[in-house]
């Protein structure tokens, strides 16, 4: 026999088993009307964003994905004027309308010339353009993979990544392909149409289309094993090519990374995409019925069918919450709040309030007046109170303590600072707390903004991390003691501008004042954070202290205070001497916040952009410059270290 | 003049008490920590512990001499007790600062109790199996035992006489006298390759066939290094033999005396535990839908007084028992899906005290913070 109509024979048994499985549903289809190439659309997508996926080991609604989705392949969280959610719906429903969009992000002209892409202004790609450099791409990821990652270049690691953000467009661009018409099941014989019980109006039909029809293509097909191949006439070609168009569709739209159908194996969670389950196992009523239902979706966004569409995106997340494990409803249960989180953008309006204290604060310096004052402080609560929300908000939806990431930690530490500030406010009552506030929220927002563009920040923890009270009370203090580090730094800054302007004597006393009590702040902190940072590693590792790099950067801040203490009460340093070493504290505190990362060593690597590394050291440079010509020039009016 | 007077009087005690030395010895921590974490990328954590921190001294470039942590932490240790003689004013108003110190103190007291007295090893356990000794991660003895009480896996046979490796000196030979046997280290390489030579004139005795050793540098991961050893033997039968043991040989090199056949072999040290220990599950969970691993955890059974009675050790939550305190550290699992748990144990009597030292200073900490504040707040008032 033939080895082709053997495969086929094969594909043959493998249908007929899947026959047996399937049950026929023969009631009419609706279809997408193909022949236009836009869909419709449907105006809201208010149901279908809340939809649960299992995505890198957290449930989250759809409209996180999405931005996430966005985020990672892009760097923004818009694409032109659709929202994250509306782009990624007319990529899943209609992925044809989003070739030409360009989302992908390259960064590196040298990328460029070796796949032959013309720059763009922008810096963003449509899969159009890229898709004739893929096979290249291919080829220099897999010599990259091979390199260790540090040793890898600027280039090297930006093909990397463009390349896991194709194989992740691809993967993800198939999901719903079922529901589609397409020409591999395009059906002009009447006749086959009428074995196969197809609709007779229509010729283009859907893979899933054939697949219900599983039964019929069996019968019909069972005249093939009797006769060789040359013999078959157009019908029985019509019947083998349609076979093998669906074990080429089972295969092609395998292991697609979008898990939105909770199945049970062994106690495990496992989420899988439609084409998943209907390989897997399309004989369970649910996961049929959820299936259906996403075709039926794809469907009605291609009509503009909104009533529909929301109906069948509300009875898919029925049948989904009917069929989830109790820690799967508790996640699920939290789907509004992680909604209201996404839509409230409450980071931004922080950062305006405190954008707008700070111009506040600048226009203060010119013009003081009473009521300034007051508006500067207004400005920072406006800014405290919504990060605040969103910082409850993710412990809420994380069930776990705010810092677990370098995006978590920018936030917190900000966070921290601005209620320090305020608490001077509160204290002296001298707009020294609220600039110190209005610039602390400000500057660590907008670092965290730069680390949160690379994708999702409520990640899930690995084992070492994953753990409880010491976790907590570890990070939050160590990070607390950043936060009080980084104030007294602010201070000191502020302080040696103060000399410089030649303020009065008992403003720079009070300023002092603030700073080393800031500064005790952070140093009790930040030693509690050590210590009990050892407690930890005793409780898990068995040793409270084993020079580790991130046990040492915090012994460095601790050691740093003890040192800017010990040398005052001995007279070794004068008050400018106390500000410039808080000043350089702030690098002290850097250097243990992420030396690490810089080193990229030890247990802890959060990822760390060679990017952000200039611009670090960008900064210690700057702040040396500051401080010596301060000290230079303060040193002639006989002010000392 | 009360006796504090006549010390304050003291100039190598006020010298001693100074806070410029106080100063310089922070600094000159500050600067070894740094150093040291730099280090680290290069040599590794275990050279660099050694080089920077439990070092008296180290050579900086290869020539200069630099004080090591160790002997900085001295010298704030005599620093701190000069100033608690000499210069603390014992008032109520500085009880923080005292509390402080005191902490401090006791933070350097358990660095050392944990430098010398704590005994870290592990334990590495199929499930199903028990054991009542664990292995050394990095130092190495000398064994010896007779021929037929071979050791059966998990099972420490107390037969068996061993010495550290350390302990042999070139100029002093060490007697097995029980065995009837006399070692007299020659060559001694803490890392080092083997090679089997020609076969014609045997000069080392070694049951794997190894003729020579050559020394290497140490790896980043002590656990890396593999030693070899080079012993002048005698035995009771008047033998006198050149006897080569290395880290992996293969087999054990036999020696006969007149008591009859010995084994001896250069292994991992093993520590006896005073009770059996055995692992009956090894559990891993996942992220659903990712690799990440969210917890693993073993479940294992103790022997006490012949009964069995078990617990779960996982991440942060150790099985502590008669000073013994054991911790999930790793796990493997081989291409038969078998699972093999491995338990890091440690022996510390000292374990206790940083946490005590953590909680004095802390408190010091706060009560003088508070102090300072409210005397700030009275004098702006």
């Amino acid at each position: 026999m033939p080895s082709r109509s053997r495969q086929i024979l094969l594909a043959f048994v493998t249908l007929l088993t899947a026959a047996v499985l399937c049950p026929v549903n023969a009631a009419a289809q609706a279809v997408c009307p193909l022949d236009s190439l836009k869909p419709i659309k449907v105006s809201s997508l208010e149901a279908f964003k809340r939809i649960p996926v299992l995505d890198q080991g957290r449930i989250k609604p759809i409209d996180t994905l999405a931005r996430n989705f966005l985020l990672q392949l892009s760097g923004r969280s818009r694409y032109q004027k659709e929202t994250a959610t509306e782009w990624f719906a007319r990529f899943l429903f209609a992925p044809r309308t989003t070739f030409d969009d360009k989302v992908f992000l390259i960064n590196n002209p040298e990328l460029l010339e070796a796949i032959n892409v013309e720059p763009e202004k922008k810096r963003r790609y449509s899969y159009h353009q890229l898709e004739p450099g893929y096979d290249k791409i291919l080829e220099l990821a897999r010599v990259i993979d091979k390199i260790e990652d540090k040793d890898r270049s600027v280039v090297e690691r930006e093909l990397l990544r463009l390349f896991s953000n194709l194989r992740y467009y691809i993967d993800f661009s198939g999901a719903f392909a079922y529901g589609f018409p397409h020409p591999d099941f395009t059906l002009d014989s009447l006749e086959v149409r009428n074995l196969l019980d197809l609709s007779l109006e229509r010729n283009q039909f859907s893979f899933y289309d054939l697949f219900e029809k599983t039964d019929q293509l069996a019968a019909a097909s069972a005249v093939l094993r009797t006769k060789e191949q040359d013999q078959w006439n157009e019908t029985e070609l019509t019947l083998a090519r349609l076979i093998s168009a669906l074990i080429f569709w089972t295969n092609h739209y395998a292991n697609c990374p979008l898990g939105i159908i909770p199945t049970q194996e062994d106690l495990d969670e496992h989420w899988l995409s439609p084409m998943d389950i209907i390989n897997l196992n399309a004989n369970v009523p649910a996961y049929r019925e959820e299936v259906e239902l996403i075709r039926d979706m794809t469907v009605h966004y291609w009509n503009g069918e909104q009533v529909q569409f929301d109906i069948s995106a509300r009875a898919f997340m029925n049948s989904v919450n009917n069929r989830l494990t109790v820690k799967e409803h508790a996640a699920v249960d939290k789907i509004p709040l992680e909604l209201a989180y996404n839509s409230l953008g409450l980071f931004l309006w922080a950062k305006l309030f405190y954008g707008l204290g700070l111009i506040l604060v600048l226009i203060s310096l010119l013009r003081s007046s009473r009521v300034i004052t007051r508006l500067i402080l207004v400005a920072t609560f406006m800014g405290f109170i919504p990060h605040l929300i969103a910082l409850v908000m993710r412990i809420t939806i994380l069930s776990r303590p705010p810092v677990s990431n370098l995006y978590e930690t920018f936030i917190f530490v900000g966070l921290i600072g601005v209620a320090l500030g305020l608490l001077l406010e509160y204290l002296n009552k001298d707009q020294l707390g609220t600039t110190v506030a209005n610039l602390c929220g400000l500057v660590f927002l907008m670092i965290a903004g730069k680390f949160g563009s690379d994708g999702d920040t409520m990640q899930m923890l690995v084992a070492v991390l994953n753990s409880n009270f010491w976790l907590s009370t570890h990070v939050i203090a160590i990070t607390t003691g950043y936060a009080g580090c980084c104030v007294a730094g602010v201070v000191g800054h502020i302080y040696i501008l103060q000399l410089l302007t030649r303020q009065d004597k008992s403003r720079l006393e009070a300023t002092m004042n603030n700073m080393l009590g800031i500064l005790g702040f952070g140093l009790i902190m930040t030693f509690l954070g050590t210590a009990l940072g050892g407690i930890w590693a005793d409780q898990s590792w068995g040793r409270f202290w084993g020079w580790d790099p991130k046990e040492n950067g915090a012994l460095l801040i601790v050691l740093w205070c003890a040192i800017i203490f010990h040398a005052r009460i001995g007279k070794m340093i004068h008050p400018l001497g106390v500000a410039v070493g808080c000043a350089l504290g702030l690098i002290v505190v850097m250097w243990a916040w992420f030396g690490v990362n810089l080193l990229s060593v030890g247990l802890h690597s959060y990822g760390f952009t060679s990017g952000i590394a200039n611009s670090l050291g960008a900064y210690v440079l700057a702040e040396l410059v500051f401080l010596t010509v301060s000290v230079l020039i303060l040193g002639k009016r006989n002010i000392k270290v | 003049m009360t006796f504090r007077q006549k010390l304050q009087r003291n100039k190598i005690l006020k010298a001693l008490a100074s806070l410029k030395l106080t100063v310089l010895c922070l600094s000159l921590l500050f600067i070894l920590t740094l150093w040291g974490t730099v280090g680290q990328v290069q040599n590794g954590l275990y050279l660099a512990q050694e080089r920077f921190f439990h070092s008296f001294f180290f050579l900086a470039m290869g020539f200069l001499p630099f004080p090591g942590a160790q002997l900085v932490m001295w010298v704030l240790f005599v620093n701190l007790t000069a100033v608690a003689l000499v210069r603390y004013a014992y008032t109520w108003n500085r009880i923080g600062i005292l509390i402080i110190h005191g902490g401090l103190m006791l933070f350097l007291v358990s660095g050392y109790v944990t430098l010398h007295g704590a005994v870290e090893s592990h334990l590495a356990l199929g499930e199903g199996n028990a054991a009542n000794y664990s292995t050394a991660f990095h130092s190495w003895d000398v064994a010896v035992w007779k021929d037929q009480e071979t050791p059966a896996t998990g099972k420490f046979v107390t037969d068996v006489t061993s010495v550290d490796i350390m302990a042999f000196k070139h100029d002093r030979p060490v007697v097995f006298e029980d065995q009837g046997i006399t070692l007299r280290l020659l060559e001694y390489y803490r890392n080092c390759g083997a090679y089997t030579g020609g076969q014609t004139d045997i000069t080392y005795r070694n049951a794997s066939g190894i003729q020579r050793l050559e020394p290497r540098g140490l790896e980043k991961e002590p656990g890396e290094n593999t030693p070899g050893a080079i012993f002048q033997a005698e035995t009771t039968t008047g033998e006198s033999f050149k006897l080569l043991l290395y880290g992996s040989d293969t087999a054990p090199t036999p020696i006969e005396t007149k008591d009859g056949r010995y084994n001896l072999s250069l292994r991992l040290k093993h520590y006896p535990l005073p009770f059996t220990l055995k692992l009956v599950d090894f559990i891993m969970e996942r992220h659903p839908g990712t690799d990440t691993a969210r917890a693993y955890k073993s479940r294992v059974a103790i022997e006490t007084n012949g009964a069995w009675r078990e617990k779960v050790i996982s991440m942060n939550n150790p099985l502590r028992y008669k000073n013994f305190t054991f911790y999930q550290s790793s796990y493997s699992i081989d291409k038969f899906n078998n699972e093999t748990s491995i338990l890091a144990v440690v022996h510390n009597a000292g374990q206790v005290l940083p946490y005590l030292a953590t909680f004095i200073t802390f408190a010091g900490l706060v009560i003088h913070f508070c102090m300072m504040a409210s005397r700030s707040r009275k004098k702006h008032a």
